[in-house]
């Protein structure tokens, strides 16, 4: 009887231990995908992004566009051309594409700090020091929010139909290998349906769900809001320290009298955390319809098509006042920051990640490939037209050229079955 | 022409929720009307005012689209052009420049206006208490649990309600028909669908044998639904029974 207690005993420890260790490689390799290899890619492109414009955050934003491109760029010819396993080639190639770009990134900075060119930044805690009382409570205020949002989408389900399809395929390509010759809606095999086939964001959380050992639909479901719905509102912090210039602007313009200080009140750095909780009460009222972006980012967050309302269209956003930024502050003679570099401008790091956002696009939904074609023509056209730059749509329209391929992948496939 | 035009404006009032007497847009083309007079930066003027606006000049052009349709034979999301819009970025920062010499007050005042004219996202009914940690009725889990083959494929005959849940958890469990046959302005037709959803009552011999043609190894139906005779006269075994959803095992299979 003791014996066999003993036996009890020691396969309860080793089932847990086992459960342990389980929970300790899913832990390791969330951790792993979903945060220090964005990150470590990020570094590579924010290299060439002017020194004043770097920090986290964006950092973290340029690692994701970076990331989503090149597994964009790994999966999608797979997908076109290998029938059997694709998905483990796929992601083989994307694991080992990703490992030596986030190498390269770390690379890249540990060159530039060993030969010392490194802006002097604030910390976090310089940050909060700086911060009136008032603009601490508004912080706060607004992480109750982004705090509130992460609760829901963990404690609370959201029903959605086409989660039979987009959370099925994750599966399929986590359970049997294999991308898109398995109908998810019924599990029979299939043609390629070039519609879904080349938005491959889907097969993106099979990869981080088979990495991790986590099964794709908990990932989709619960993990996943947790990284989308802050990335989402790191694009829009980014948007606003944009928008809202310089600490100190609205207390100068208090305390002086000179007549634009109007301006200066409209474009302070202490609108920050306002613009912020603004933006958190419109995702959370902005359900007007079933069809709003603002309705997608919270009730479908871990689908394609909600990435690329809410996250890639925003990002587009950031990228141009980003452009428009580093190229103002150039005209403005601000030859050199206050620590005493050189300004560059925003730097060519900018436009790679205009090209990273425009393929993200692409792998979020065909759809969006064409959505942010008319959002970056009809941006071209009015920041020509204020600029008396023609040059501007050129380097947008070059910035299109990867996704002119998927369009024309898109077409050809799509419509061969004309050519035959 | 005309009448295209008019599909769009269908189209944008059904997303701006106006039959729902929901009225965000009109704070949102307000702001964007303040913004005309009122932003001077030329760029910022360009992305927040002039490429909106023509967005929304796009959006109701009808050649536009009609090019869209065309391109993308789907009329159905057209709305997502809606998205370029950004709302909510245009909004906020409308709002920020608006109130600026009474920012606290002025932002209140614009949360408490976006509060009456939008619509909370969490009290949708689509939202529900999470049962587990795959965001899936409990009851699919416990089913799946239940049939599923250690090795190997099965497929199974399931209800409405269970169709879009089944295949989220194990894909190892075949359906004969999924989701779409529940859309129905796709309007899809399978014999399966209407002997086992659309039939008032049940006819057992020609469902059992529609269904033994796949072969299905599991039949679960709700326990209140009619069915000419028990399945247990015609080769089926009763399995298990989880909530509401009782489960038939097919012994010829």
């Amino acid at each position: 009887m003791r014996g066999g207690c003993t036996f009890v005993t020691a396969v309860n420890g080793f089932v847990h231990s086992e459960w342990e260790s389980l929970q300790m490689v899913q832990t390791a390799g969330i951790l792993f995908w979903l945060i220090i290899i964005p990150y470590c890619i990020g570094l590579a492109p924010v290299s060439f992004l002017a020194e004043e414009k770097r920090n986290p955050g964006i950092v973290f934003l340029a690692g994701y566009f970076t990331m989503w491109a090149l597994f964009g760029v790994v999966t999608i010819p797979v997908v076109l051309f290998v029938r059997y396993d694709n998905f483990i080639l796929a992601s083989n190639c994307f694991m080992a594409l990703g490992i030596v770009c986030a190498a390269a990134g770390v690379w890249l900075t540990y060159r530039r700090r060993r030969f010392g060119r490194q802006g002097q930044r604030m910390s976090i805690k310089d940050c909060i020091r700086e911060m009136s009382l008032a603009e601490r409570i508004e912080w706060i205020l607004f992480l109750l929010l982004l705090g509130f949002q992460l609760y829901k989408a963990a404690a609370y389900a959201s029903f959605d139909g086409d989660d039979a399809y987009y959370v099925a395929a994750s599966l399929i390509a986590q359970q049997a290998d294999t991308m898109y010759t398995i109908l998810p809606l019924t599990g029979r095999h299939t043609g390629l349906d070039i519609r879904h086939a080349m938005a491959v964001f889907p097969m993106w959380i099979a990869f981080v769900a088979k990495k991790s050992h986590i099964h794709a639909t908990i990932l989709s479901h619960t993990l996943l809001p947790f990284v989308l719905i802050p990335l989402t509102y790191l694009v829009y912090y980014e948007i606003g320290r944009i928008l809202f210039g310089r600490r100190g602007e609205g207390q100068q313009a208090k305390e002086s009298d000179q007549p634009d200080q109007g301006r200066q009140w409209k474009t302070c750095r202490e609108n920050l955390p306002l613009f912020m909780i603004l933006m958190a009460v419109l995702q959370i009222f902005g359900n007007v319809s079933i069809y709003t972006n603002e309705t997608f980012f919270l009730t479908r967050t871990w689908q394609g098509k909600a990435v690329a309302g809410s996250l890639v269209i925003p990002a587009l956003l950031w990228l141009f006042l980003l452009l428009d930024n580093g190229r103002d502050r150039q005209e403005a003679g601000h030859g050199r920051t206050d620590a005493g570099q050189k300004r560059t401008g925003a730097g060519p790091g900018v436009w790679f990640l205009l090209v990273c956002v425009n393929m993200t696009a692409g792998i979020c939904s065909s759809i969006a490939v064409f959505l942010v074609f008319i959002l970056m023509a009809v941006s071209a056209v009015c920041l020509a037209f204020v600029e008396r730059d023609l040059k501007v749509v050129i380097k947008m329209g070059a910035v299109c050229i990867p996704n002119a391929f998927y369009v024309l992948a898109y077409l050809v496939v799509g419509y061969s079955y004309l050519l035959q | 022409m005309w009448g295209i035009f008019l599909e769009s404006v269908v189209i944008f009032k059904n997303y701006m929720g106006f039959h729902q007497h929901r009225y965000l847009a009109f704070l949102y083309l307000a702001i964007l009307l303040y913004l005309w007079f009122a932003e001077k930066d030329r760029r910022r003027r360009a992305i927040f005012v002039y490429a909106p606006t023509l967005l929304l000049l796009l959006f109701f052009c009808p050649l536009f689209r009609k090019l869209f349709v065309r391109l993308l034979d789907d009329s159905e999301t057209y709305y997502r052009l809606l998205w370029l819009l950004q709302m909510s970025l245009v909004s906020a920062y409308g709002v920020i420049r608006l109130f600026a010499a009474h920012r606290r007050i002025g932002v209140a005042a614009a949360c408490v206006a976006f509060i009456l004219c939008g619509d909370y996202v969490y009290d949708s009914e689509n939202i529900t208490k999470a049962e587990n940690a795959w965001h899936l009725p409990q009851e699919t889990i416990e089913i799946v649990d239940l049939i599923e083959p250690e090795e190997g494929r099965i497929t199974v005959l399931v209800p409405a309600d269970l169709i879009y849940y089944i295949r989220q958890y194990s894909t190892n469990i075949e359906l004969p028909y999924g989701r779409e046959m529940l859309v129905a302005r796709w309007e899809y037709h399978h014999p399966m669908y209407e002997a086992m959803e659309q039939a008032e009552v049940i006819e057992t011999s020609t469902f059992t044998a529609l269904a033994r043609e796949y072969p299905c190894a599991y039949i679960i139906l709700k326990e209140d639904r009619e069915i000419t005779e028990p399945l247990t006269e015609y080769g089926y075994e009763l399995y298990g029974q989880v909530g509401e959803f009782v489960i038939y095992r097919d012994r010829e299979t």
